[in-house]
């Protein structure tokens, strides 16, 4: 061998001459070797082979494949035809000799020496799958391994075809296929008794044969993943770039973290056998995951729903006359014939969550069975809180916890809802609202989404479209949801869609439940409210006397109802500056309230707060100032401090207090309920910012321009209602700020983020 | 068999590269069992194009190792290099075990060794137990050189990557990449077994 010297020399020579024009080569080496022979001829062969590589070894080599294996014999079995080749190694048709003469399927394990583990593993499987005796089972007689310490199995030799495609062929109808699907479920069972889990169920390990002229469904295969390691089987799906059908395996066994894997794991498996019974597909486009990302498709696997099978068939349209024919029938009757039990049945099998799943085999025959006979089965549409809060479980990342309060809020309204109006249709319409709700939260493809927010008014947005389409058939329900929906926009101060909303409700509800109904009624005072919000004060008048007249009429002077409007039209009234009207209905209201609920009922004491301050702006001081301490003292006694009609008791007295040249009683209790709404409603709630207003009006008189003016700007950015930005330019609580510049920027600045909140969502229908 | 890390391949490959030999102990099991796992896995007359580039397959083993999330490229290639030569013992040690099987007198199982790599353009195969010696030869003269080719040809590194993974010039591994492969293919050519190098003068 070359001295470290010869070889950098070797090495120095062969780079230079590398650098040079063959033609050089030859002049620059003599010169270089200056007679050294056997250098030369060292590097002259180099560079021969340099120059004949023509890109030897450039490409990365491929994966050796080994070559057929040929004829031979393991131990008392012949080996006679190879049938097949998998994952977890060959199966072949052997002959026994010994002790008796038959034929056998004969499976080599694909082993690694490596793995000591797994031959461990396999002696202790194969004492347990000899106990396994059931007539859908294929058996498994023997097992051990070659003198190079390669394991095999012997089993059952079964002549049959995939469950699925023996369907097909023979074109069985569904109620067939569901029978035989049943069998197999019963095998299973069986092995389950027997502490056997499969893993690996999937129609090429469960074929049919005939017997006596009918179909007899054998397992093959049983234990054999875990015997021979699940790390093989987890493998299908995890190179989903290169295998094709993943489709089988249970999400917890796609879960690398997931350890225990159960007998659940195999009721998946079933479930997706029986959708590709039904469906001819199945629940997962294996097409699609090609070339996607590894994880992207492990990520699909444990958290995309399926679709239901009847929608599967009546989606997929090119496939599904075919499927239709192949089991007896037309697309439209076999879509029909999903719908309901069978879509239930089989997404219960294939829940993600196993502990919704059928708890065993034997659970998912009985509802086949029940299927069968017509009788309810126990498969039923997931309840609508569960849907939401699985989708909210899973894309926690992505909903903001405001958008998961408002759904759960209309999620409970709602639920409310079905309570309230039991009806007899409650199933279908409970499937209904969960489809709707579960609808609202698919804004946009979460895949698309990752690291943005879906906020509420997203989601209500959604939702708003989602209403038109998904519930026209009921109307009734689809009223009560706009108004639902309504309100959820209204909390949020987003008017214009509110009242969008509530005027679509209005018209459903008028022709559904008729123009005097209770409901319909209840529509318009919201609508009203909506009105007054925006500041259209006059027309919210108007429409809150009629209401107030029809509702007298209908409901009565005394009805709850009745007593909401007339409380509401005399809270527009004082905004409008009649006072003193405002004031004097406003105690015929609180009187009656008093008289039927009591002093301390929550809707007494919202009365008692609102007459206190039409009493403060029509100057009665004083009495104003009575009534809304009392009003605290109740709220205080009755609620506590941190609750919303205390905190408004209490602006509300700093209010007066201010109105009464208490200044600084008031700048104290607007600091104390500034804090605490920030605590409990977040700073961007509209009571936060007319709290921070009103601060800035007393601020303002007491001569602190600058706390004002900033306190002032940030109630216009955060939740500051429309009414209040344009009223800032006349509030004569603000006129020392007049001719200060920056008074005129912020009275320009808050008019156009007035019209931006009213005008720039304009509603889609009026 | 596949064995899912206890730690990830990411805290593995930090600690490594931070001065931990043990840490790259821990690491080459795991790559090991992965490649060959894998490996396996995918000796199988069902693919449709009967071929399965080794680099393919490191990529594959690194996506199924380094699931914890978002890696630097950075580690993506020192994993590489560690598969680099793991993916060549793999390789060995399947040849060696199929020309076993070949030769054994007591195999009851006989199995036709096919392991030559396809080198496409020659159309001539290469014994891969010919090139593992053959680089054993080249690595004692010059270490570099036969971590190149291994960098190279095993993992399919470009150059560039090659280079940043070796710290050292883009230049210096496109010089010994060709001396080292001029080197090794005139001695699968020639077929030499034993070590018939230049003699030494002097």
């Amino acid at each position: 061998m070359e001295t470290k010297e010869e070889w950098q020399r070797i090495k120095d020579l062969f780079g230079a001459a590398l650098e040079r024009t063959p033609a050089e080569r030859d002049t620059f080496l003599r010169e270089a070797c200056a007679g050294d022979a056997s250098l030369m001829e060292e590097v002259e062969s180099l560079l021969k082979a340099h120059d004949s590589a023509d890109g030897a070894l450039e490409r990365p080599p491929n994966l050796p494949l080994p070559g057929a294996m040929s004829i031979g014999s393991i131990g008392p079995y012949r080996l006679l035809e190879k049938i097949g080749e998998g994952g977890m190694g060959q199966v072949w048709l052997a002959e026994q000799s010994a002790p008796l003469q038959r034929q056998v399927a004969l499976k080599l394990i694909r082993w690694s020496k490596f793995d000591d583990s797994l031959i461990h593993r396999f002696q202790a499987e194969r004492q347990s799958l000899a106990v396994m005796d059931h007539p859908s089972i294929a058996r498994v007689f023997d097992a051990g391994a070659t003198p190079e310490g390669q394991p095999y199995f012997v089993m059952e030799y079964v002549r049959g075809v995939p469950i699925t495609d023996y369907c097909d062929q023979k074109r069985l109808k569904v109620r067939d296929r569901l029978e035989l699907f049943i069998k197999v479920c019963e095998g299973v069972q069986h092995a389950h008794q027997k502490a056997i889990i499969h893993r690996d169920l999937k129609p090429a390990n469960i074929l049919v044969s005939e017997v006596d002229g009918k179909p007899v469904p054998r397992i093959i295969d049983f234990g054999l993943a875990k015997a021979v390691g699940t790390e093989i089987d987890s493998m299908h799906t995890r190179v989903g770039s290169f295998v094709g059908t993943p489709g089988y395996m249970s999400p917890e066994q796609c879960d690398p973290a997931a350890k225990d894997i159960d007998t659940r794991a195999d009721v998946y498996s079933l479930g997706v056998v029986l959708y590709v019974l039904l469906t001819g597909s199945l629940p997962f486009d294996s097409q699609q995951w090609k070339n996607k990302p590894f994880d992207e498709v492990l990520r699909r696997l444990r958290e995309e729903d399926p679709l239901r099978p009847s929608t599967k068939v009546s989606t997929d349209r090119e496939t599904s006359s075919a499927i239709a024919e192949a089991r007896g029938t037309d697309p439209k009757q076999l879509v029909s014939l999903l719908q309901g039990d069978l879509d239930w049945i089989t997404m219960k099998a294939v829940e993600k969550d196993r502990t919704r799943r059928y708890g065993s085999p034997s659970d998912l025959a009985a509802d086949i069975r029940r299927y069968l006979k017509n009788e309810p089965i126990t498969a039923r549409p997931a309840s609508v809180s569960y849907r939401v809060q699985k989708y909210v479980r899973r894309h926690k990342y992505s909903v903001a916890a405001a958008a998961v309060f408002v759904a759960l809020l209309v999620s409970f309204a709602v639920l409310q809802n079905i309570q309230l109006h039991k009806i007899r249709r409650e199933r279908d319409r409970e499937d209904r609202i969960a489809e709707f709700m579960t609808g609202i939260f698919k804004v946009s493809d979460p895949a698309e989404r990752i690291g943005s927010k879906v906020s509420a008014q997203e989601l209500l947005d959604k939702a708003t479209k989602d209403i038109d389409t998904g519930l026209a058939k009921d109307p009734e329900f689809q009223s009560r949801m706009m108004y639902v929906m309504g309100r959820a926009y209204l909390n949020l101060g987003l008017y214009p869609e509110a009242q969008s909303l509530f005027q679509r409700a209005l018209k459903v509800s008028g022709s559904a439940l008729g123009q005097e109904h209770k409901d319909t009624l209840h529509i318009v005072g919201e609508l009203a409210w909506t009105l007054f919000q925006e500041g259209r004060l006059s027309e919210a008048e108007s429409m809150q006397r009629r209401l107030l007249d029809t509702q007298r009429r209908v409901l009565g002077p005394e009805d709850g109802e009745t007593l909401g409007t007339m409380g509401n039209l005399a809270i527009t009234l004082c905004e409008e500056g009649r006072c003193s009207e405002a004031a004097k209905l406003g105690r015929e209201q609180f009187d009656i309230k008093r008289r039927l609920f009591g002093s301390e009922d929550f809707y007494t004491l919202a009365s008692m707060d609102n007459l206190a301050i039409m009493l403060e702006r029509s100057n009665q001081l004083a009495e104003a100032e009575k009534l809304e301490r009392e009003a605290l003292g109740i709220q205080l006694r009755v609620f506590g401090r941190e609750n919303l009609g205390t905190i408004s008791c209490m602006t509300d007295l700093a209010d007066i207090e201010r109105d009464m040249g208490r200044d600084e009683e008031a700048l104290k209790l607007y600091r104390e309920t500034l804090e605490l709404e920030q605590r409990i409603l977040g700073p961007e709630q509209p009571e936060t910012a007319v709290t921070r207003y009103s601060l800035a009006c007393i601020q303002t008189r007491r001569g602190l321009k600058d706390e004002a003016i900033t306190n002032l700007e940030y109630a216009i950015d955060h939740g500051l209602q429309p009414r209040m930005d344009l009223q800032i330019e006349k509030d004569p609580f603000l006129n020392s700020l007049h001719g200060d510049p920056r008074f005129a920027v912020l009275v320009a600045h808050a008019k156009k983020v007035a019209q931006s909140k009213t005008a720039a969502r304009a509603p889609e229908t009026e | 068999m596949a064995h899912f890390p206890a730690e990830s391949v990411h805290l593995l490959l930090a600690k490594w590269k931070a001065g931990d030999q043990n840490a790259l102990d821990d690491l080459i099991p795991l790559v090991y069992n992965e490649l060959h796992a894998m490996a396996h896995h995918y000796l199988r007359a069902e693919r449709p194009d009967h071929t399965l580039q080794t680099t393919a397959l490191i990529h594959e083993a690194y996506l199924r190792l380094a699931e914890q999330g978002p890696f630097p490229t950075e580690n993506r290639n020192h994993f590489v290099a560690i598969a680099a030569t793991l993916m060549r013992q793999v390789l060995v040690d399947y040849a060696r075990r199929y020309r076993a099987n070949k030769r054994g007198a007591d195999c009851t199982i006989k199995l036709e060794s096919n392991f030559e790599l396809a080198s496409p353009k020659e159309e001539k195969d290469v014994d891969v137990l010919l090139l593992d010696d053959a680089l054993n030869r080249l690595a004692e003269r010059d270490p570099q050189q036969s971590r190149i080719v291994e960098l190279r040809f095993f993992a399919g590194m470009t150059v560039e990557e090659t280079a940043a993974v070796m710290d050292i010039s883009p230049a210096t591994v496109k010089r010994d990449w060709s001396m080292a492969r001029a080197w090794l293919l005139r001695r699968l050519k020639r077929g030499e077994s034993g070590d018939k190098g230049r003699v030494a003068k002097n």
